[in-house]
């Protein structure tokens, strides 16, 4: 595999996004130049109540939405708080221009867009042990940074485009 | 009394709103009117309609102890009737938000008799007899004390205070006990405070606008009114700060004695 040159994005709105907002952001956002990965971050949304007088009912959240992104269908499982963009180093500037006059078309707030490193670049022990104790097979290495090490890909990652 | 409380220190709005609040005798604006039976449901401790649930056999038929302080006390209605002790909690978001958990300690002790309430970072809960519960609850819920948007009524899973506002400028809830209506404006409770549906939703008025929350807010925040603008506020917080460090530590207070217990005085 040949080795290539990549930067993180990172999206940071005032207000956390409706799953009607991130699904407008996400498509046009998929459509720039040198996209490789998203990740979606914010604050995880239950699907039943886990304590409590009401444990075992469900939540029905309104921000907890099947998105369509690129014809995918996509499980939101948290209110989306931030958007992080991997792409190619080459386009990066480009990319930021064209991103901050999305979201300023898109939003009625006010937002952060951040340059930088803000998923993981090296494998961890927990990446490892995922392999060694066949928690998942054939584990990508692309999609290192991207889970959280307690979680299956199979259900947080979703491949969409070629 | 003999003397005039002063309830707390600052020369800024937010001190004033919060001596407000601490003032028994300030009468709070009321904003909004809510049934009682919806009050009743929202609390979730007893179905609207249902008597309330007492000791058995009734306080007048038990015997006690005697007891000085029962003579010297009047109870409150509900002790009085032998009533079950029940709570309300609110989480209040860092977004100007009417109150905050350490101002609804201090506002409870002060305007209301025989509560117990506990301050957490995120939430204020407030334990009384059923019967005074309710009366309380009206009062909080629909007096300025009370924002739909920035104020949440959470017995259980209470997170959310410190997050982000969301695009309606509601504060986060993992449960949604409350849902805002973009086509009323309105807000409206859909399940009670630890997270059981209702049968009909409750409506709990129109979220306040922003602007007037500054005014009303009872947070120092460097986007409205910082902490650092109130010196009087800062001067006594520092007082405080001051003279618990050298008391917690024994500074020049201790010393001699230390010094004894350590056989170190001869």
């Amino acid at each position: 595999m040949e080795p290539i040159k990549a930067i993180d994005v990172r999206i940071f709105p005032h207000r956390r996004l409706k799953p009607g907002t991130t699904e407008k952001l996400l498509n046009e956002l998929l459509d720039l130049e040198g996209v490789l990965k998203f990740l979606v971050n914010g604050e995880s949304l239950p699907k039943v109540v886990g304590y409590g007088p009401a444990r075992g009912t469900r939540v029905n959240h309104p921000d907890r939405k099947i998105i369509t992104v690129k014809g995918k269908e996509v499980e939101l499982l948290v209110s989306v708080g931030d958007i992080i963009v991997t792409i190619r180093h080459e386009n990066l500037e480009e990319f930021v221009e064209k991103t901050k006059a999305i979201l300023e078309e898109t939003l009625n707030f006010g937002f952060d867009v951040r340059v930088g490193i803000f998923t993981r670049t090296k494998t961890t022990v927990s990446d490892k042990l995922k392999v060694a104790y066949g928690i998942e097979e054939d584990f990508d290495p692309n999609l290192i940074g991207l889970v959280d090490p307690k979680t299956n890909s199979k259900e947080t990652v979703k491949l969409i485009g070629d | 009394m003999s003397y005039k409380p002063q309830y707390t220190p600052g020369e800024t709005k937010i001190a004033q709103n919060r001596r407000n609040h601490m003032d028994p005798d300030f009468e709070m604006k009321k904003i909004r009117s809510i049934n009682d039976e919806d009050i009743v449901s929202v609390l979730g401790h007893r179905n609207p309609g249902e008597s309330y649930k007492s000791v058995h056999p009734p306080l007048d038929e038990m015997d006690f102890e005697e007891d000085m302080m029962k003579e010297l006390v009047e109870p409150i209605p509900g002790a009085k009737e032998g009533g079950r002790t029940r709570y309300i909690q609110f989480a209040d978001s860092m977004y100007n938000a009417p109150a905050h958990p350490y101002d609804r300690a201090r506002t409870y002790m002060s305007r209301f008799r025989g509560v117990d309430t506990g301050t957490l970072s995120g939430r204020q809960v407030i334990e009384i007899r059923e019967l005074d519960l309710e009366k309380i609850s009206k009062e909080l819920l629909e007096t300025e004390f009370f924002d739909p948007a920035k104020t949440g009524l959470r017995g259980a899973t209470v997170h959310g205070h410190s997050l982000r506002l969301d695009e309606n400028g509601l504060m986060f809830d993992a449960l949604q006990r409350y849902v805002y209506n973009e086509e009323t404006g309105m807000v409206s409770y859909v399940k009670d405070q630890v997270g059981r549906p209702l049968d009909t939703p409750v409506e709990v008025g129109e979220p306040l606008d922003e602007e007037h929350l500054k005014e009303i807010t009872t947070i120092y925040r460097s986007d409205n009114v910082g902490m650092r603008e109130d010196k009087e506020a800062i001067e006594a917080v520092l007082t405080i700060h001051k003279a618990r460090t050298d008391g917690g530590f024994g500074l020049g207070v201790f010393k001699n004695d230390l010094k004894a217990k350590l056989g170190d005085d001869k």
